[in-house]
């Protein structure tokens, strides 16, 4: 054994006392470094070997306050200079909101910390390839064993004393741990397994999916909202013989509201009924059409003098004249719709209740210019 | 430097011992073949009958989510005005249960309070399981769930960023970071366990498997004192998120203004109500645990007592929140409040808001007494009722309020459907799926903490005894 190098000589104890005993003594011969190893966190252990203060709490406060400055910034330039949106009528810069995820990121930067700091930076884990691992004293050290460790600190370790040490301060099962021939980790076989590993991985993983995507038609996840039949533009219509998504209506399609108009000779249409029941809405609603529509040639009281006249050219005709008192109602309809000489057809414009309306109106107005004594009598109601 | 034992001469009296945290004799080896030797044997019949029925809720559930997907979101119940129900519900639901393994953790370590170690592993897995089961609801709400990373702020091609002024974007960070602590915290606390186990498994596989998770961990005296140093923090940051996150989770609905939600007293009242149902549910699984395991000697009666009188206490608290509910109702004069109020006890589901205050305030009352403390049947039955009786408060907050509010013209009742049933089994069946393969793979108890805290197992002189 003395022709290896050795790493470290291992000693079991039974007890943590017999432990925390042979401690100071191993100490004392300063032989090499004094390790513990132990099944659980053993009190006072830390001042017995001498170890300095964890450093950690700093860091995690450190990280922390880094944490939350992160956080706010990274919201400010966000919310108030980058997308400044107004939401509940706040100020963009309103920090208030900014608290909760202050605090989340606070508490993540030093969660991250305190873990991962404590496991790769101080403790240097993980480490796979640390000698006292493959002693036969780890059965015990991970169960209920408290094992002293001298190691190595120069060439000079002597291993034969080191072993006397720990046997004189009460050990027992001393064992002395070789040197590693080499560094477990960071060699170059072991890059290159890795690196290869991970390309060996990848390939398989994109081969599969290649072939996966290949040889299974691709199942829609689910319905899209965009994904229903329809026609889209510059597409032709398989439904249609012409190819058109859009179709003209059918000859003699009527849009509702508009039915057939009179047609034929005015004459012929003298005798049309007005479907129009007289109530106070159907004159409310003739008179807005005939202000909007007639009194600017007939004139607000339908003598033929409406503003427009002087302009115009052509008479308007009077409808207060005895000619026109003595229409019946479907002369006036069929005038509106079709229009006659220099007056326009109002088809276009008016539905056939309007139409209709408005002749009821055009009726009141002549009676209104005419009154007589019977109307003033009052309708019993 | 051995302390002269005369300091310690005067006598302790009676009452005031801390009575042992183990029954009957137990070494740090015994501990080992304990418990570390369940993962090594092979499961008994009754656990493969048990992840059968989980499995099934679990492909009920999953059916159920396909189902959603194909056929669209129409499969819920959800419909102006209760846009949100079943998912916020069970989502709310299930973060809560996580806070018992959080509070149990961390909090009550930093009180030092040591029968806290036997039951720490445990509660922890449970936390992690909960939250992996309540992000399942508002993944899927999102309609795309591929697309959810669009919630976290990162520069896009759309030139978007989150609106930080959204309590939802809070939430998106508090449960995350909820999610990321837990994890860090319980798989710090399995590190020296699972290389116990790497130490003693014959098995080659299982050597490898541990090799790696244990990351070379030696228990080397210097380890330790960063290990415990960052345990310390990291109980000190967690015991922070209990308050946050449901806090976060309650601003969800108090910094709006439907009424019945715009109040101050929801954070508080949603972490005990976290605290209450994840308890009972932690005394549900330690019950089975403690029988099938044979775990009696180290999860002993006194857990289950301390357990049940937080419950209680939670319970109390609960019952002080509710007729806070009804008070600011009456004393705000105002008729909207007032009229949510009083749907929650005499409307359309009137029945939800008595079986939430029958299963929180009235049943649990029964832990007053020892009898009922010490006896499975009443301890479950409570539990049980407490379970029902927190789903159903999140029910009674979320739909009451939402399917009555300021407009009568939109207000309509609820109905969920059996897919939104199905959805809720299914987070059932992961959960103790979850729970039940942890309890075959890993140390069910902290058996480096508990080892610390058996009698001889710290030296009996000088040192520092904090
Ligand atoms: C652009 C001006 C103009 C508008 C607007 C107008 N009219 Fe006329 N209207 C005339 C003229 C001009 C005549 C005379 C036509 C003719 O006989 O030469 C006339 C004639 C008439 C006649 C008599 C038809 C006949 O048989 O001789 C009636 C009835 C009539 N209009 C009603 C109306 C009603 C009702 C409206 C509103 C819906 C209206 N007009 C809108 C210019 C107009």
């Amino acid at each position: 054994m003395s022709d290896k190098k050795a790493y470290a000589v291992l000693g079991l104890f039974e007890t943590p006392d017999a432990l925390m005993h042979a401690i100071p003594k191993l100490r004392a011969a300063k032989l090499g470094t004094v390790e513990a190893y132990t099944p659980y966190p053993i009190h006072g252990i830390d001042e017995a070997l001498g170890l300095r203060r964890s450093p950690l709490g700093g860091m995690v406060l450190v990280m922390g306050v880094l944490g939350a400055l992160t956080a706010f910034g990274f919201q400010y330039w966000i919310s108030a200079i980058d997308y400044p949106i107004i939401t509940g009528g706040k100020s963009a810069a309103s920090w208030e909101a900014f608290i909760p995820i202050m605090f989340e990121v606070t508490v993540l930067f030093a969660t991250f910390t305190a873990g991962l700091g404590m496991l790769l930076l101080l403790n240097r884990l993980p480490f796979f390839g640390h000698p006292v691992l493959s002693a036969k004293a780890m059965k015990g050290i991970t169960r209920d064993r408290y094992a002293l460790a001298l190691e190595a600190e120069s060439e000079a370790f002597d291993s034969a004393a080191a072993a006397q040490a720990l046997e004189a301060a009460g050990a027992v099962d001393i064992e002395v741990l070789p040197a590693p021939d080499r560094s477990p980790f960071l060699t170059s076989d072991y890059i290159l397994r890795t690196l290869g590993g991970i390309f060996v991985a990848c390939l398989v993983a994109g081969l599969g999916i290649f072939s996966l995507i290949k040889w299974f038609p691709l199942l829609a996840p689910m319905k899209y909202m965009q994904d229903q039949p329809r026609l889209n533009a510059q597409k032709a219509s398989t439904f249609f013989k012409d190819g058109h998504g859009m179709q003209p209506p059918v000859p003699g399609t009527v849009a509702r509201g508009y039915l057939p108009t009179a047609t034929g000779t005015q004459d012929a249409s003298a005798n049309l009924v007005n479907p129009l029941p007289r109530t106070k809405d159907v004159f409310a609603q003739g008179r807005k059409v005939y202000t909007n529509r007639c009194e600017v040639c007939h004139g607000a009281l339908a003598n033929g003098a409406g503003s427009l006249t002087a302009a115009y050219g052509a008479k308007p005709a009077n409808l207060q004249a005895q000619q026109f008192r003595d229409y019946p109602d479907g002369k006036i309809y069929w005038a509106v719709v079709n229009g006659k000489n220099a007056m326009p057809a109002h088809a276009a414009y008016l539905t056939e209740p309007q139409r209709w309306a408005v002749v009821h109106y055009v009726r009141a107005l002549q009676r209104a210019q005419n009154a007589t004594d019977e109307d003033l009598k009052v309708v019993a109601p | 430097m051995r302390t002269d034992a005369s300091v310690h001469a005067v006598p302790i009296p009676e009452g005031l011992l801390e009575p042992a945290l183990t029954v009957g004799k137990v070494t740090p080896g015994s501990l080992d073949d304990q418990v570390l030797a369940f993962p090594e044997t092979k499961p008994p019949k009754q656990w493969y009958l048990a992840l059968a029925v989980t499995l099934t809720a679990l492909g009920i559930g999953l059916a159920c989510i396909g189902y959603t997907f194909t056929t669209g979101i129409g499969a819920w119940g959800n419909s102006s005005p209760v846009f949100w129900a079943f998912d916020i519900i069970n989502f709310v639901f299930w973060v809560g249960i996580g806070h018992a393994g959080t509070l149990i953790s961390a909090i009550l370590f930093l009180f030092r309070k040591r029968w806290r170690n036997a039951i720490a592993r445990f509660a922890e897995a449970m936390t992690i399981f909960a939250v992996m089961c309540a992000v399942i609801f508002p993944l899927i709400h999102v309609g795309r769930p591929w697309l959810a990373y669009w919630l976290f702020p990162y520069p896009n091609e759309r030139a978007l960023w989150t609106n930080f002024r959204s309590p939802l974007l809070w939430d998106v960070f508090a449960v995350n970071t909820y999610f990321s602590v837990s994890l860090m915290f319980w798989y710090l606390g399995l590190i020296p366990d699972i290389a116990s186990m790497r130490d003693r498994t014959t098995s080659k596989l299982r050597k490898t498997i541990y090799t790696v998770l244990a990351l070379g961990w030696r228990g080397a005296a210097s380890h330790w004192q960063h290990y415990e140093k960052a345990y310390l923090l990291l109980a000190g940051l967690a015991t922070g998120l209990v308050l946050s996150v449901h806090s976060v989770v309650s601003f969800d609905f108090a910094t709006s203004v439907v009424p019945g939600w715009h109040m101050t007293i929801f954070p508080p009242y949603f972490v005990a109500g976290a605290i209450f149902a994840g308890f009972s549910m932690v005394v549900i699984v330690l019950v089975v645990v403690r029988e099938t395991m044979q775990l009696k000697n180290l999860i002993t009666m006194r857990h289950l007592d301390v357990m049940n009188k937080v419950i209680l206490a939670m319970s109390c608290i609960m019952g002080y929140s509710y007729m806070m509910e009804g008070f600011t109702a009456w004393y705000s004069m105002n008729e909207y409040l007032h009229h949510g109020f009083m749907n929650i006890i005499t409307g359309t589901y009137g029945w939800a808001g008595w079986i939430t205050i029958s299963c929180n305030i009235f049943i649990p009352q029964l832990l007053w007494f020892k009898k009922c403390r010490s006896s499975y049947f009443w301890m479950i039955l409570v539990a049980i009722g407490v379970t029902i009786g927190m789903w159903f408060e999140r029910f009674v907050i979320i739909v009451i309020s939402l399917h009555q509010d300021y407009l009568p013209s939109a207000w309509r009742i609820y109905k969920p459907t059996m897919v939104d049933f199905g959805i809720l089994l299914g987070t059932f069946g992961l959960f103790f799926t979850l729970v039940l393969i942890f309890a075959r793979v890993l140390p069910v108890i902290a058996t480096t903490e508990v080892k610390a805290i058996l009698p001889d197992a710290q030296p009996s002189h000088g040192g520092s005894h904090e």
